[in-house]
């Protein structure tokens, strides 16, 4: 199993990456190189509404609005977006790319909790972990592209501009894992690469990624959060790391269907079986179970079984929603004994139409 | 490679988390969390010393209405109004697969 990747702060020294691509982050946004701060930030929010994974049904929304915001990030900024468009505008998305060994040189930093792209968004509100969205002043580039940290990361002057002075403890980190649903009712474990800046004896810094194997009990749910207490950005000086958040996506099941603790499936039976009862075999979660379908079920019809769901204080429970199915009469003795129900029975499915 | 093994912590049932903690972990400011409880998205205890908690379990829902106030830029009852819709959408949604299921050939 590939890990998840989480990835935690780059500061102090200038960070070295090997070779990566270039960003067009106006094309990004889809705007001019010449658009004004107001066209990129309609541009941006227009965006926002289309793929913000909350609320956007496209595919591939996270993945869009993750460089929509690293492009926000940097073109909202007149100092970012300054030294961005120093790079030239001949460089195309996707080219290999390299930061200039002068990156950074020749701008004065605003720094402080009132630069540009801090402030912009009321003031008062606390700092966020995701990727680019820290609201006092000193962004984060946890889940943004290698070229984004080289260019405006940890160790260059870009992020060390915007940090608070005096600030030692470490930021909270946040990162998604996705489960499956017989995990979630099992427990699992995840394997997690955290990439961390490490200082080399040259004074560079290096991204080192280490590998901790976190334990998720049964029972979690979607949208929970699961921390790991020390695991998020590294403290400055005495103060305390920042945790580590994993936020649960529970994974489509292909049989059952999720509802807080609750799962649903969808279960077949004969006419037979419906109209006379019948013992069968259900699978849960927890494995196989028998079951007594009472006689005179009809499709649609939803069966509980107590404490089959997610484990959780309650448990919740597994139903089975029927589903009569007709076996097909494409033999003589499947079409006899439909015509012997026709002539045997009296039954009329369209009785409410005729009252 | 070195692997360290850890034991995490699930945020749930049971844990009562400081508004201020809240506030860090959904990217919300504390009048928000409080204009969030007034209009029932939440509902806070207050314990002595005049400090406010909030239910883990609420966790989820507040994440959403935070990111949609940052990155949408919408005002805190916008973002609760669409947090009510799109779970509504969501149950539509369900309830429409559910119904599908059973009227498929499979």
């Amino acid at each position: 199993m590939v890990p998840e990747r989480a990835f935690t702060h780059c500061r102090g020294a200038q960070l070295r990456i090997a070779n990566m691509e270039f960003r067009d982050y106006y094309k990004v946004l889809g705007v001019e190189r010449a658009a004004s701060a107001d066209q990129i930030k309609t541009a941006y929010r227009r965006l926002a509404r289309k793929y913000h994974p909350d609320v956007s049904k496209e595919p591939n929304a996270e993945a869009r609005f993750k460089e929509m915001q690293e492009a926000y990030e940097v073109l909202k900024d007149p100092e970012k977006r300054a030294a961005y468009n120093q790079l030239g505008a001949n460089w195309k998305a996707g080219e290999q790319f390299r930061p200039p060994p002068d990156w950074g040189s020749g701008f004065e930093f605003s720094g402080g909790a009132g630069r540009p792209g801090g402030g912009s968004r009321g003031a008062g509100r606390a700092g966020r972990s995701r990727a680019g969205a820290a609201e006092d002043g000193a962004f984060q580039d946890q889940d943004f592209s290698d070229f984004f940290s080289s260019l405006f990361g940890g160790g260059t002057p870009f992020a060390s501009a915007g940090r608070g002075a005096g600030r030692s403890a470490g930021r909270d980190h946040h990162a998604r894992v996705g489960i499956e649903l017989e995990e979630a009712y099992r427990g699992t474990t995840r394997t997690l690469e955290l990439r961390r800046p490490e200082v080399k004896p040259d004074g560079s810094v290096e991204l080192r990624t280490h590998t901790v194997r976190v334990t998720i009990p049964a029972g979690v749910t979607e949208g929970q959060l699961i921390r790991l207490a020390g695991q998020g950005e590294p403290p400055s000086g005495a103060g305390q790391a920042g945790d580590l958040y994993l936020e649960v996506h529970l994974q489509p099941h292909r049989l059952f269907q999720l509802e807080g603790r609750d799962v649903t499936l969808t279960f077949p039976v004969a006419p037979w079986e419906a109209a006379l009862g019948a013992s069968v075999t259900v699978p849960t979660l927890g494995g196989a179970v028998e079951m007594h379908i009472p006689a005179g079920a009809q499709s649609g019809q939803k069966l509980r079984l107590r404490g089959r769901g997610l484990p959780g204080q309650p448990a919740g429970d597994q139903y089975l929603q029927l589903k009569v199915v007709l076996p097909p009469a494409n033999t003589p003795q499947a079409k006899a004994l439909y015509e012997e129900m026709r002539s045997q029975l009296n039954f009329d499915p369209r009785a409410n139409l005729s009252r | 490679m070195v692997t360290h093994r850890l034991e995490a912590h699930v945020l749930g049932e049971g844990d009562w988390i400081a508004a201020t903690e809240i506030c860090q972990l959904c990217s919300l400011d504390l009048g928000a969390v409080m204009e969030l409880a007034e209009l029932g998205v939440v509902a806070p205890r207050e314990i002595p010393a005049g400090q406010w908690q909030i239910p883990a379990t609420a966790l989820p829902r507040l994440r959403v209405v935070g990111r949609l106030i940052q990155d949408l830029g919408v005002n805190v009852s916008g973002a609760a109004l669409a947090l009510e819709l799109l779970e509504a959408q969501r149950e539509l949604e369900r309830r429409i697969r559910s119904l599908e299921r059973l009227a498929s050939d499979h």
